[in-house]
């Protein structure tokens, strides 16, 4: 397997281990304009994903 | 009722819409006489028409009507929905690209078609592929139903309302249906491009504009709340549900048959690639409209329709009550063709299912127009059953059926995806561990909801309430390798047509 496998695969992964840690955003505080942390961190999050992906794709392109 | 300015825009929006539909026979012209160029758009879709088009075919009506009335529901353990679709393109990414190429390369058109081949075995790819069509129908069902909650916003209040909404849907049938039968997935394309834009402006305007109209924003909000269900986070075991259906659902997705379908109209593999990874750019659109369902208990009026009309008037009745009429009218129609674009491709998907995969099994010599022909008539009558399925039975049935529908669509899985990375699966192993996922999925659902309206999908256990989609995938997935582990040791040996290099690279 090639190193850019590798990578493409951690990024790929990454996304997987936050959502997977739900205690770690399951809280009220901080948050953003009223809104608990819960929601905006999911939300962020699936932005931080796209770039992820977006990444990993890059990287496997011709292979 | 919408003011006649709203009206008026949502009219000569879905003109717009039914032009776009007709144009797209001429859309990089082919030869629509045969079922890869209608149903397939013939492997030619760009990035971009891609990510329209999985965008169009994924975030539905249904989606972004049911997603925020359940949040409205049952709190924050409906906003699964985000983590789901954060998750589900990276599998897609893994599993797509092989399916891509396999079938480019040896002229697929279902996930049936491999399956198939792959297993060497005429009766899975024949289950494999009335799973999709089972669970594939009440999702077009609910694409009405969500139809029907923009339709009854409008007209809240007029005389003749529900004869209004019927007569008005019937026609959007047919127009449908007429435009599917000439373009095929093309002019499926190309609306996707139009509905996803409407459904971005209403997105971004409803929130804005509820957002200034509400004094205090979210915490205003949270605290007009009910005491229950929570709103501000998951409480008790709820982190167990919330786990497995975000894990079960991403899963799910890319089994059902229009996003396979979708998946395979890309023109190459790293455009689909590509474009699969741009696509969790629509969740935060419909992470956003998740929002509404919290939002709306800071809107009385709104709050007064979605008491009066039901969960499903979330995000209809914001619209209406935050939006000017020609705006409001803009997102409305949004929503609406957002209902009839994925209602296209899934009948489409489901007819190439059953023709290539059913029908063709038993009629080998079919000829290659026959084959088109037969596949659009099916995908026009499934569009009808399922209109007339909404008219005829309850709501609460097709919510039941749909909620059904993921747990069975899951029961693919082995077949297809563990199939795409390995050919040691043993084919009697594999229908074994479908049967008993199938049985043990559906038995539990019916188990957890004591055999009346199915309203759950979650069964408690020892380990908090768990999805059933993920219980009866495990025992299935159990039974499938085990099954194969005995098979080999009894001296079977793997007889797949498919080579590896045939799924990793075009040829």
């Amino acid at each position: 397997m090639s190193l850019n496998k590798v990578i493409a695969g951690i990024l790929l992964a990454i996304p997987f281990a936050i959502y997977f840690a739900i205690p770690a955003y399951n809280r009220v505080d901080p948050a953003l304009y009223g809104l608990p942390f819960f929601y905006w961190f999911q939300l962020l999050m699936l932005a931080v994903s796209t770039v992820l992906y977006t990444l990993a794709a890059l990287i496997l392109r011709g292979r | 009722m919408l003011a006649l300015s709203g009206l008026i825009t949502f009219i000569v929006v879905f003109a717009f819409f039914v032009f776009l539909g007709f144009y797209g026979v001429s859309w990089r012209k082919g030869d629509l006489r045969r079922l890869d160029e209608w149903g397939l758009a013939g492997r030619r879709l760009g990035t971009l028409l891609v990510w329209f088009l999985m965008g169009a075919d994924l975030y539905t009506a249904y989606t972004f009507i049911a997603v925020p009335a359940g949040v409205y529901a049952k709190g924050s353990l409906y906003f699964f929905a985000v983590p789901y679709v954060a998750l589900t393109f990276p599998i897609a990414m893994l599993t797509m690209t092989r399916l891509w190429t396999v079938s480019k390369n040896r002229g697929y058109i279902t996930a049936a078609d491999f399956v198939r081949d792959r297993f060497d075995s005429r009766t899975l790819a024949i289950l494999i592929a009335l799973t999709g069509v089972v669970a594939e129908l009440p999702y077009i069902a609910l694409q009405i139903a969500g139809m029907q909650a923009v339709l009854s916003m409008m007209l809240y209040g007029a005389v003749n309302s529900k004869f209004l909404s019927e007569i008005s849907l019937i026609v959007a049938f047919i127009i449908l249906a007429t435009f599917t039968f000439t373009s095929g997935l093309r002019g499926a394309a190309l609306t996707g491009v139009l509905k996803d834009v409407l459904i971005w402006i209403g997105i971004i305007a409803t929130l804005t504009s509820v957002l200034l109209s509400i004094h205090g924003g979210f915490s205003a909000a949270l605290s007009s709340v009910p005491k229950s269900p929570p709103f501000t986070g998951l409480k008790g075991a709820a982190p167990a549900a919330y786990f497995t259906l975000f894990l079960g659902s991403a899963l799910a997705l890319y089994l059902y048959p229009h996003s396979i379908n979708g998946s395979l109209g890309s023109e190459d593999r790293e455009r689909l690639r590509l474009s699969t990874a741009l696509l969790p750019i629509y969740g935060i659109g419909l992470g956003l409209l998740a929002l509404f369902g919290v939002l709306v208990y800071a809107v009385p009026q709104a709050l007064a329709v979605v008491k009066a009309l039901g969960p499903n008037a979330v995000v209809p009745s914001l619209i209406y009550y935050s939006l000017p009429a020609p705006l409001a009218g803009l997102a409305l129609v949004g929503i609406f063709v957002g209902g009839l674009v994925p209602a296209a491709i899934m009948a489409i998907a489901a007819a190439n299912l059953l023709t290539r995969n059913v029908v063709k099994e038993f009629y080998p010599n079919m000829s290659l127009t026959l084959e088109a022909n037969l596949a659009k008539w099916i995908s026009a009558a499934i569009k009808f059953v399922a209109l007339a399925f909404v008219f005829v039975v309850s709501s609460s049935l097709i919510i039941s059926l749909q909620l059904l529908g993921g747990i069975i669509i899951i029961q693919t899985l082995p077949a297809v995806f563990l199939g795409l990375f390995t050919s040691k699966l043993e084919p009697k192993s594999t229908i074994a561990g479908w049967v008993v996922g199938m049985l043990s999925g559906i038995y539990l659902t019916l188990l957890a909801n004591k055999f009346s309206t199915i309203s759950s999908t979650v069964f408690n256990t020892a380990l908090g309430p768990l999805y059933i989609a993920v219980i009866s995938l495990g025992l299935n997935v159990l039974v499938t390798v085990v099954g194969s582990a005995i098979a080999y040791a009894l001296g079977y040996r793997v007889k797949s047509a498919i080579r590896e290099e045939e799924l990793a690279k075009l040829l």
